[in-house]
């Protein structure tokens, strides 16, 4: 954890993000602002499509290529700006900052190549390193993602290893440079419950002891739960709510952060209120029209909420921190009747 | 190499490699009419002519228009080629599809077939078999069906083998669906898609050996104007007439590349591509226009 004082390692402002195709334009990021400091776990949390992925990837230049990109706002790292840059300087700025841990290590992996080799390989590219110190690297960071017998393990090939084993070499290999920000992009989806527990461990720990900071992309709460420092609640590429773990799953302001977390299950059957979900589906991202973005859904929405986005207000009363992208809300305290 | 030379970049010029095919398939198709002689008809008062007002490409040793056979040539190649590519694609698909879907030991001795005629040069398979049922158009056109039909076997093949595993042939399966449907409606357009794209290229190829094999004297019979057929007959004239040969070389060449280019284009159209800078620009301007609207709405609410 650490206080807002400090030099943000990754912040993004204004961020606008167009997707254009021959047939769609979409604004997947619609204005976004968040810094990620050292140190810190920052969930991006949303539905499918709430730009969450883009909204990372997208200052990284890491986009699907047929999709033509159009970044504005502003996005830095380490104090140096990402956009308006060329390829290479960027793949060496990712390589120098960002470690990426994706969803489905069996495809994110070489196949044809065994791990303690792929590994040593990204070492010494990074860490310009000879290929005897690459091995060294290598054995070190399967040890330290707590892979058992890492001599052994180091010639195997990635189908010979089991799911959780293999979310370790991910994980190890977006270490193998050194990385000061980890973007773990669903990192425990693909895997079953025991095994994605020892995952967000290993990820916690290395958090603490190496002081890594990690942007946590996710739709599962409990997740964020266990993990997170801070929560930005994305809906339709705008933040809906952003503030420290503790304020957003327990004193949600925005309807849509309720809405969200009312959807959460909870197999103690502690719940009083019914599972109820959010009516409705996501809007069509393909237009720009004016005002709320979640009015459609929102149980909240009055007339004002269709004619002007509302922005990201401080909870001056309660925590800093806190904000909120809801003007009914935050004002009439319609949170706090509805809420406990 | 410079930016416009790269082959990546035809895939932003269809026109340009399209018009040369479409050019070949017209003039071919409207050979008998646009031809200004006949061109199987001799004219010993005008033997091994230059270029002129009457014969624009002029003649050759019998005095046969040289432009009127160059075009009937290119309907000669065009007609075989197309049977020849269809039953190769048709057998090739029915074949090499039926292989993979069945699996086991039928697979086994198909691929073994298959492999055996891809083992061998195809000119070399048309050449036995014409050896065997003798030369002819005829023969030419089985004879490279036969040679050719195995490349397509083989994708359809490996195509099939790697759908038959999806997860919606499996969805398909517990719905119900029997075994033609699954094949023609689930697995009969992926095999399509790619065999169809490389059959785009192989069509230069085939130009070529249906001109070999005539050069030789084995496939397309004199007097019927066929391009490999003018090369020989051209070839002894060619210290004095060179125009004889190098005129028929030249479409051949020009058929053989565009059809080339063809197929790479369709094979480029398939990967996805980010949108030309000016389509860009105008998506861009339509969105800013989009944007200072909503501004504008919000600013008066």
């Amino acid at each position: 954890m650490s206080d807002s004082t400090e030099e943000p390692l990754f912040s993004v402002r204004d961020l606008v993000i167009d997707l254009y195709t021959e047939q769609v334009s979409v604004r997947a990021v619609d204005g976004v602002s968040l810094d990620v400091y050292p140190g810190e776990v920052l969930a991006v949390v949303g539905e499918s499509g709430s730009g969450k992925t883009v909204m990372t990837l997208g200052p990284l230049g890491l986009l699907p290529e047929g999709v033509s990109v159009d970044i504005r706002g502003y996005a830095e790292c380490s104090g140096q700006s990402l956009l308006a840059r060329s390829g290479k300087e960027l793949a060496r700025l990712r390589g120098e900052n960002f470690g990426i841990i994706f969803q489905d290590p069996i495809s994110a992996l070489n196949p044809m190549k065994k791990v303690g080799p792929q590994l040593a390989s990204q070492a010494m590219r990074l860490r310009a390193v000879s290929k005897a110190q690459a091995r060294v690297i290598a054995l070190e960071l399967l040890q330290r993602t707590g892979i058992p017998d890492p001599e052994g393990r180091y010639n195997c090939y990635p189908h010979e290893m089991s799911g959780g084993m293999l979310q370790r070499v991910m994980i190890a290999l977006a270490l193998a440079g050194n990385p000061k920000i980890l973007i773990a992009d669903e990192p425990t989806t693909a895997l079953d419950a025991t095994v994605q527990a020892q995952i967000l461990e290993l990820l916690q720990d290395i958090q603490r002891k190496e002081n890594i900071a990690i942007v946590l992309i996710t739709h599962d709460i409990s997740v964020v739960a266990q993990m997170a420092d801070r929560v930005a609640v994305l809906y339709a590429g705008r933040v809906a709510e952003y503030g420290t773990m503790e304020d957003v799953l327990t004193r949600p302001i925005h309807p849509y952060t309720k809405g969200l977390l009312s959807s959460v299950p909870d197999f103690r059957g502690q719940r009083t209120e019914p599972v109820t979900g959010i009516p409705g589906s996501p809007p069509d991202q393909s237009s720009l029209l004016p005002g709320c973005r979640f009015a459609e859904r929102c149980p909240a929405a009055q007339h004002q909420c269709r004619e002007k986005r509302p922005a990201l207000v401080e909870m001056a009363d309660v925590n800093k921190a806190h904000r909120v992208a809801c003007p009914i809300a935050v004002s009439e305290g319609w949170g706090q009747s509805n809420d406990s | 190499m410079p930016d416009s030379l790269k082959l990546s970049s035809i895939a932003k010029w269809p026109w340009a490699v399209l018009t040369p095919v479409l050019l070949f398939v017209a003039v071919s198709i409207l050979a008998p009419w646009i031809t200004p002689y006949d061109p199987a008809a001799q004219d010993y008062s005008a033997v091994l002519q230059g270029f002129s007002q009457e014969h624009w490409l002029g003649t050759d040793y019998l005095g046969r228009d040289m432009f009127s056979r160059i075009i009937a040539g290119a309907r000669v190649s065009l007609v075989a080629m197309s049977i020849v590519l269809a039953a190769a694609l048709i057998i090739g698909v029915m074949v090499g599809s039926f292989a993979g879907y069945v699996g086991g030991r039928t697979e086994l001795v198909l691929i073994s077939l298959i492999d055996i005629i891809l083992s061998l040069p195809s000119l070399v398979v048309a050449l036995a078999f014409i050896g065997i049922i003798g030369p002819g158009y005829w023969s030419m056109i089985a004879a490279l069906t036969m040679a050719w039909w195995a490349n397509y076997a083989r994708m359809s093949r490996a195509v099939v083998t790697s759908e038959l595993h999806q997860p919606y042939i499996e969805a398909a399966r517990v719905m119900g669906a029997g075994h033609l449907h699954i094949f023609c409606r689930h697995i009969l357009p992926h095999v399509l898609a790619l065999v169809v794209v490389y059959a785009s290229a192989d069509a230069g190829a085939l130009v070529l050996a249906i001109a070999t094999l005539s050069f030789l004297g084995l496939g397309v019979e004199p007097p019927t104007p066929e391009w490999g057929q003018m090369l020989v007959d051209g070839m002894n004239y060619l210290e004095q007439y060179p125009h004889l040969v190098i005129l028929p070389g030249l479409a051949l060449t020009l058929v053989v590349s565009s059809f080339n280019l063809l197929g790479e284009h369709f094979a480029l159209k398939k990967v996805p591509k980010g949108l030309s800078k000016r389509r860009l620009g105008i998506l861009k301007k339509r969105r800013a226009r989009e944007e200072m609207n909503m501004l504008e709405q919000e600013a008066k609410a």
